[in-house]
């Protein structure tokens, strides 16, 4: 038998701004049977649903289920609501995502779900690793959950999704910018395999201003959950001066990162006007002109 | 084979690999990473003596379900087949994504590719050392060369080769 660890179970206690949208471990094993609960995994490793998931979760993919197949941009309001069904929601489903990469993807798929006003969303605090650890179980069967009613409405990108030209805008009137990659990233000491250009950048290097604070500072290592508020507030607002009120747009490399940072800010921070740029370094480190500043 | 046998097939290869570990007396030992998901293979390769072509390649790992899978693919055929260094170098990454399941690994091309692109860098490796031997150097001087090879390729983001394990985890 592993060693495993005690759940986690202070979500209340750490002073969010927005409390709800962290659910527990313990909160998911309670709920594995509620019809109108529906948990989502969504990871990075395309694989790794398959190997094990969490009893009754179903598996959507980044790439695959996210994307439009053909332009760099995600579904529109029909294929969404297709998607949305087959996986067995309705219009009073609360969906939990989780996943590896310290929530990357569940974050992600978050933040997608957001640009299309869903509301009741959650995040299974620590993720996939933290489910895991606790000794929990992970099955194979895929579930077949009965076909879901819900109806989407057109999604809306405008609240919580940046684009280059909005990013421009930041820079030239010296707006926040978040930069979440890894220091070396940063610094454009590092980018990416030459072999593989679709997520390759041309130039290495930062968007000018933008503050490095990566991605996993918001993370407590030991138990893989979000730290408590108040260590956040340090972070970004203490150390890197961001306020609740200010205009800021969040990046890395093509916006699953960012949309990680994106998530501590608006909801357990309670920062208003944050947006993720989904284009991110593979667009900005390619496009002509694009003003870079390096280290 | 469809989806759920071909899924069923991956999976096992990452939980049973084969060829997995390292080669004694390997002619080259080179690591690849994939900084986008933190996988890292490292490909140790044996030539055949006096031919230019594979006699038998192992590798170790961390990394996604399809990184590792797709390396213990690649290794598999690779042994079976013992190619020459020319279709080693000839084998595509299309042809990578199509052994390990297109309907999979066209999402995820740095993941189903990393094996093959370590396992050429091995092969260019080898090449490379050979020619150097014959050059009169000695594997001293061949070891030196390499280090600074590395060293001039700290920066651009090259990640085949030295540096790549400390690249793909940073």
């Amino acid at each position: 038998m592993p060693e495993t660890v005690a759940p986690v179970a202070d979500i209340a206690s750490r002073g969010y701004a927005h409390p709800e949208v962290l659910v527990s471990t313990q909160w998911v094993a309670d709920h594995l049977a509620d019809p109108d609960v529906r948990i989502v995994e969504s990871d990075e490793d395309v694989l790794l649903y398959e190997t094990g998931h969490i009893p009754g979760a179903v598996k959507i993919d980044w790439v695959v289920d996210l994307n439009d197949p053909l332009v760099r941009d995600y579904l529109g309001r029909e294929r969404f609501q297709r998607l949305l069904r087959a996986k067995g929601i309705s219009d009073g489903t609360t969906i939990v995502f989780y996943g590896d990469k310290n929530n990357w993807w569940a974050t992600y798929a978050f933040w997608v779900f957001r640009l299309f006003g869903l509301k009741n969303l959650r995040v299974l605090d620590g993720g996939r690793l933290r489910w895991a650890e606790e000794g929990r179980d992970l099955v194979t069967a895929v579930p077949r959950h009965p076909e879901g009613k819900i109806t989407v409405r057109d999604r809306d990108d405008a609240k919580t999704r940046a684009f280059r030209e909005h990013v421009l805008e930041h820079v030239k009137s010296g707006k926040r910018l978040v930069d979440v990659r890894s220091p070396e990233e940063y610094r454009g000491e590092r980018m990416h395999m030459p072999e593989y250009p679709n997520e390759g950048a041309l130039r290495g290097g930062h968007i000018p201003g933008a503050r490095s604070i990566p991605w996993g500072r918001a993370i407590t290592q030991e138990t893989h959950t979000f730290r408590p508020a108040s260590e956040l507030r340090t972070i970004y607002q203490e150390e890197n001066g961001l306020r609740p009120q200010d205009d800021v747009i969040v990046y890395c490399r093509i916006g699953e990162r960012s949309s990680h940072t994106w998530f501590a800010l608006t909801y357990l921070l309670g920062f208003e006007h944050v947006r993720n740029y989904d284009g991110s370094w593979t667009e900005w480190g390619n496009l002509v002109q694009a003003p870079v500043e390096k280290p | 084979m469809d989806r759920e046998t071909r899924i069923a097939w991956l999976v096992d290869h990452n939980q049973r690999p084969r060829h997995r570990g390292t080669l004694a007396d390997a002619d080259a030992r080179v690591p690849g990473g994939n900084p986008g998901c933190g996988d890292v293979i490292t490909m140790y390769l044996k030539a055949k003596e006096g031919e230019n072509r594979v006699a038998a390649v192992s590798f170790e790992g961390v990394g996604c379900t399809l990184s590792q899978a797709a390396a213990s693919i690649l290794a598999e055929r690779t042994n079976r087949l013992t190619p020459t260094f020319e279709e080693v170098l000839a084998f595509s990454y299309e042809e990578m994504v199509d052994l390990v399941g297109r309907d999979i690994a066209s999402s995820r091309p740095q993941c189903a590719t990393l094996a093959l692109g370590t396992l050429k860098g091995a092969v260019k490796t080898v090449e490379m050392n050979r020619k150097l031997r014959l050059a009169g150097h000695t594997d001293e001087q061949i070891a030196e060369l390499r280090g600074a090879i590395a060293a001039q390729a700290e920066g651009t983001g090259l990640v085949i080769g030295e540096g790549a394990e400390r690249a793909a985890l940073a």
